[in-house]
């Protein structure tokens, strides 16, 4: 019995030894596999392709100076997968206010604003327990111009031997004044490979 | 009285005289930069920038390249954008961008700077692992 669990024992050591060590990825020189699945450098892909075509396009400069206010609406995720999509508006964000170019509300959403604290700020407001001099007055919130909307869609087809799954992330910018989309964006991500891997 | 006022007229005069802070290159940058393993199996055949007129007035500085493969082959490549003063200027993301050339096939790819402070750019191009 003592000899039985020593070797079990003795095994699991081995195979642990032999299992690949845990390393860190530097998303600025990973030639790692591809998985099926969308992983960052999907998103990083995508991101980018919208954000220089945007302000290639002239879009979100504003011609009376000053920055464009976007608001983030629905980015429908229509695929097998659970995408979290501020993986993708994430990157936009940041990229866009870095341009100088847009700045993007969070007192507004689709849902609910994105931080909640700009109205509940406001509920300070006529309390005798605060310094109203630093409250929040009216009419401060600013409304958005734009709105970034759009949708990624799966599509799974079998190619011989192998599976091929094309993801397509379209995005599009609508200036709310007018309801018109000024710029509108489609990053297609096509990945064939084993049958065997899951693509959700 | 009148000493103070001396003396804050030599610290100022002094201050005037002050050498910027160093800026210097080690070395060259080049604008293209192209590994050699990526020379055996294509060629880059055009390299051109301009800059793009932003309906506010601004410009943004746009660079398009062409390459040529002589066999089927991948490629990675990369822009890294640099301000006036040589600081580099961050755009979407970091990683390389990867293309899937077949033989005799002119790919032409367009990247534009995140900024309109980039004033240069160097294009990276190398073979994925």
């Amino acid at each position: 019995m003592l000899l039985r669990a020593l070797a079990i024992l003795t095994s699991l050591a081995v195979i642990a030894g032999c299992a690949t060590p845990t390393r860190y990825v530097d998303p600025a020189a990973d030639d790692g596999p591809v998985a099926m699945t969308m992983d960052y450098r999907d998103f990083e892909k995508a991101a980018t392709d919208a954000v220089e075509d945007m302000l290639a396009s002239g879009a979100v400069d504003n011609p009376d100076g000053g920055r464009y206010i976007m608001v983030v609406s629905r980015i429908t995720n229509d695929t097998m997968q659970r995408i979290d999509t501020d993986q993708l508006t994430k990157k936009i964000r940041v990229a866009l206010l870095r341009s100088g170019k847009v700045v993007t509300t969070t007192a507004v959403g689709l849902d609910g604003a994105e931080d909640e604290m700009a109205m509940k700020a406001r509920e300070l407001r006529d309390s005798e327990e605060f310094d109203q001099s630093g409250v929040q007055g009216r009419g401060t919130l600013q409304a958005p111009d734009l709105s970034l909307s759009g949708k990624i869609l799966q599509r799974n087809h079998r190619v011989g031997k192998e599976q091929q799954v094309e993801y397509y992330i379209q995005l599009s910018l609508t200036d709310l004044a007018s309801g018109l989309a000024i710029w509108e964006g489609e990053t297609p991500i096509i990945k064939r490979g084993s049958n065997k891997a899951v693509s959700w | 009285m009148k000493i103070l006022l001396l003396a804050s007229m030599l610290v100022l005069g002094l201050a005037g005289c002050a050498s910027p802070p160093e800026t210097r290159p080690l070395s060259e940058r080049q604008n293209l930069k192209v590994d050699p393993e990526v020379v055996y199996t294509m060629a880059v055949t055009e390299l051109f920038e301009k800059r793009l007129v932003q309906p506010g007035g601004d410009t943004l500085l746009q660079v398009q390249f062409a390459v040529e493969a002589r066999s089927d082959t991948e490629l990675a490549w990369k822009v890294t954008w640099f301000d006036d003063s040589g600081m580099v200027v961050e755009g979407v993301g970091e990683g390389y961008r990867k293309a899937t050339l077949v033989t005799g096939q002119v790919r032409y790819f367009k990247a534009t700077a995140p900024h309109a402070r980039v004033t240069s750019y160097q294009l990276h191009l190398r073979e994925p692992k």
